[in-house]
């Protein structure tokens, strides 16, 4: 006490030990040995603690014979056996297969269909703002609710049925489609309420593409007598390109990804038809407790996609090096 | 036939009037400048003339044809843009191809006159390379290309020579006077800088608040401004002007501002004496030295090597830059004494500026 009485005595007036301490702390923070330091720190423990450790956990886990109804202790070694189990699982390979035509094909519509309106929007002189907000309303809305209202469209006396009566009738076709039970129908209906949701976000990325194109190059190109057809498809599109990468490449991450409309619509049915990866991974093990299983699962995935997703950015960065390439 | 003539052109932006009714003939062979302040109008009143802008009034001729209606491409320009719009995805060869290619013209057509243009310009060199690779210099040669490669009748640029560095656009001055000189097309060239608006012009359109203020040769608008925002725009340092009033005594003219008095040539009109009025006066005009009376105190010496600028107080606040010799030291401080040269004296009127003599 004595000791620390006579420390705090040799402080300047009117400071404690405390702030003393304190501040030699901030100024060793600050020092230029130190400060340069700590984003990095930060960075790296951000990464380990939300990155690295589960994933060792996960490959930890794939390697054990373990049930979550089980003790942990119960847990035994059993090597690659998991991983062998996943590769020749029947149900897992057609689940892949599934969730590649699902994300492929609402991703694809989602472009187009983003991309158009993001033309028809960048070209609006009027209202530009209120078409924008009207469009990405969909993106905003939480998948819960998005669920729950396409459940209400697709029942066999809805809205969307009431829709399509007056085209299908005259063909002699029932109009009351099971949107919602007949195996192919029900993988249309997850498509095109994923497509509602998600065609908000290219039309986005699309827009901010577009407005980022100089106007100077659409004036240069009229100039020189282009058509609008020759301005966009030489032009516009070509410098979009960038844009368009970057949307395959989100929303593919997002989709590969389907789980939401599938829970809410069909919960994978009628039989297996609609579940798509992320589904069958959740049922392995939140139903059946195979955890093992799941995280053998999970690391396959992880490769496969990431594999898929690195192709993408590879396309996206190669136009660029090879002009870097070329200049060097 | 490339003349283009202009008859009441008006633009506005909402409440805002951009072209203010202006009314022009540009000859045919012409090298034309429009310069002026930014906000002036002079962009906007090229972009009309290239019908990137569609006038709220008025008309434009091309040649024989009313063009008002008629898209850009439609008109038979070229066109240079201030940021030179290059194709960033495009190689320089494609990018001065683009023109032909929109046209269908075939492959081989296209070659030739891509090669015929990159030569013109001295860019031969660089067809293999993209936008990115080229320096500023380069890019401007290539933006030319682009726009000779059509054999356009007519060339609009939009200040064009602003993203290049002083010693830079010197040179391209030059080399845009020469091109103007080989191709015989008519030039309407927008720009804000005064020294390229004299040296490259064969006339110059001076432009503000959405008005022609003077139209001339670069000496005319020099030597006799019709205003007093064109004597202001043109010389570097600008134009001196001392408000004051035009006296008559018999055959003397001179003008008083409070204590100085100067004498003015005997040809200013005896109408104008007692009327209020603005002394302009160029710096090279202002002679400082001994045989002078009227007197100032020296507040900044400017040397520029060739020259060498003095700013003075001639009191009330007043100051005025006199151009001396190189080698005269005037130290701030100093008392001088001063006198303008009588005959390149101007007078404006106080309240709308015009010239009066």
């Amino acid at each position: 006490m004595a000791q620390i009485s006579a420390r705090a005595a040799d402080l300047p007036s009117g400071r404690t030990a405390g702030q003393g301490a304190g501040r030699g702390l901030a100024r060793w923070l600050a020092s230029d040995r130190v400060f340069p330091k700590i984003p990095y720190v930060l960075v790296e423990g951000l990464i380990i603690v939300t990155i690295l450790i589960p994933f060792i956990l996960t490959i930890y886990i794939s390697l054990l014979r373990w049930r979550a109804n089980r003790p942990f202790e119960t847990a035994t070694f059993s090597g690659l056996s998991n991983y062998e189990v996943v590769l020749t699982d029947s149900l897992f390979w057609a689940s892949v297969g599934r969730t590649f035509y699902f994300a492929g094909t609402a991703v694809a519509v989602e472009l187009v269909v983003g991309f158009v309106l993001a033309m028809l929007v960048h070209q609006c002189t009027r209202s530009k703002k209120l078409y924008t907000t009207i469009i990405l309303v969909p993106m905003m809305i939480v998948p819960i609710v998005v669920g729950y209202n396409f459940s209400m469209i697709y029942v066999d006396s809805g809205p969307l049925n009431q829709l399509l009566a007056p085209f299908l009738e005259p063909f002699g076709i029932d109009p009351r489609i099971r949107w919602l039970s007949h195996p192919v129908a029900a993988q249309f209906a997850i498509i095109i309420a994923d497509i509602w949701q998600w065609t908000s976000l290219t039309f986005l990325i699309f827009l901010s593409g577009f407005s980022a194109l100089p106007a100077q190059l659409i004036n240069a190109a009229r100039v020189m007598g282009a058509t609008p057809w020759q301005i966009f498809w030489r032009i516009q599109f070509p410098l979009l390109k960038p844009a368009i990468l970057i949307a395959v490449i989100i929303r593919s991450m997002e989709a590969l990804k389907m789980f939401d409309p599938v829970v809410l619509l069909t919960f994978g049915g009628p039989g297996t038809s609609t579940q798509t990866v992320a589904y069958f991974l959740w049922e392995q093990v939140w139903v059946f407790n195979k955890f093992s299983f799941g995280a053998a699962a999970s690391i396959v995935l992880l490769v496969m996609f990431s594999v898929f997703i690195y192709f993408g950015i590879y396309l996206l960065v190669s136009q660029r090096a090879t002009v870097d390439r070329r200049a060097a | 036939m490339a003349r283009i003539s202009i008859k009441d052109l008006q633009k506005t932006f909402g409440a805002h009037r951009a072209v203010d009714g202006i009314s022009l003939e540009i000859r045919d062979g012409e090298f034309l400048i429009i310069v002026g302040p930014s906000g002036c109008g002079k962009t906007t009143t090229l972009n009309m003339i290239s019908g990137l802008e569609r006038p709220t009034g008025g008309q434009i001729v091309i040649g024989d044809t009313l063009v008002n209606d008629l898209e850009p491409g439609e008109r038979g320009l070229g066109m240079v843009f201030q940021d030179l719009a290059l194709f960033p995805h495009m190689t320089v060869f494609e990018n001065i191809a683009f023109g032909l290619r929109v046209k269908k013209m075939p492959d081989a057509e296209v070659r030739r006159r891509v090669a015929a243009a990159a030569a013109a310009v001295h860019i031969e060199a660089l067809l293999e390379k993209f936008p990115r690779q080229c320096s500023g210099g380069e890019s401007q040669r290539v933006a030319l290309a682009r726009t000779i490669v059509t054999d356009p009748s007519v060339f609009l640029m939009d200040e064009p020579l602003s993203s290049l560095d002083a010693k830079l656009r010197v040179d391209m001055r030059t080399e845009l006077k020469s091109l103007h000189h080989r191709l015989g097309a008519t030039f309407v060239y927008v720009t804000h800088d005064q020294a390229e608006a004299m040296t490259m012009a064969d006339r110059i359109v001076v432009m503000s608040k959405g008005r022609i203020e003077q139209v001339g040769s670069p000496l005319d608008i020099y030597n006799r401004p019709a205003t007093r925002f064109v004597a202001g725009f043109f010389g570097m340092p600008t134009m001196n002007f001392v408000e004051g009033a035009v006296v008559a005594s018999g055959d003397r003219r001179s003008f008083r501002a409070d204590d100085v008095e100067h004498p003015l040539p005997a040809a200013v009109p005896a109408a104008l004496a007692g009327r209020e009025a603005v002394l302009g006066v160029r710096s090279e005009h202002v002679l400082v030295g001994d045989g002078a009376s009227l007197k100032g105190v020296a507040q900044l010496s400017e040397p520029l090597g060739d020259t060498t600028l003095v700013h003075f107080d001639i009191g009330k606040g007043r100051r005025l830059v006199a151009k001396v010799g190189p080698t005269a030291a005037i130290e701030p401080g100093e008392a001088l004494t001063f006198q303008f040269a009588a005959e390149f004296c101007h007078l404006f009127d106080v309240h709308n500026g015009a010239r009066l003599y």
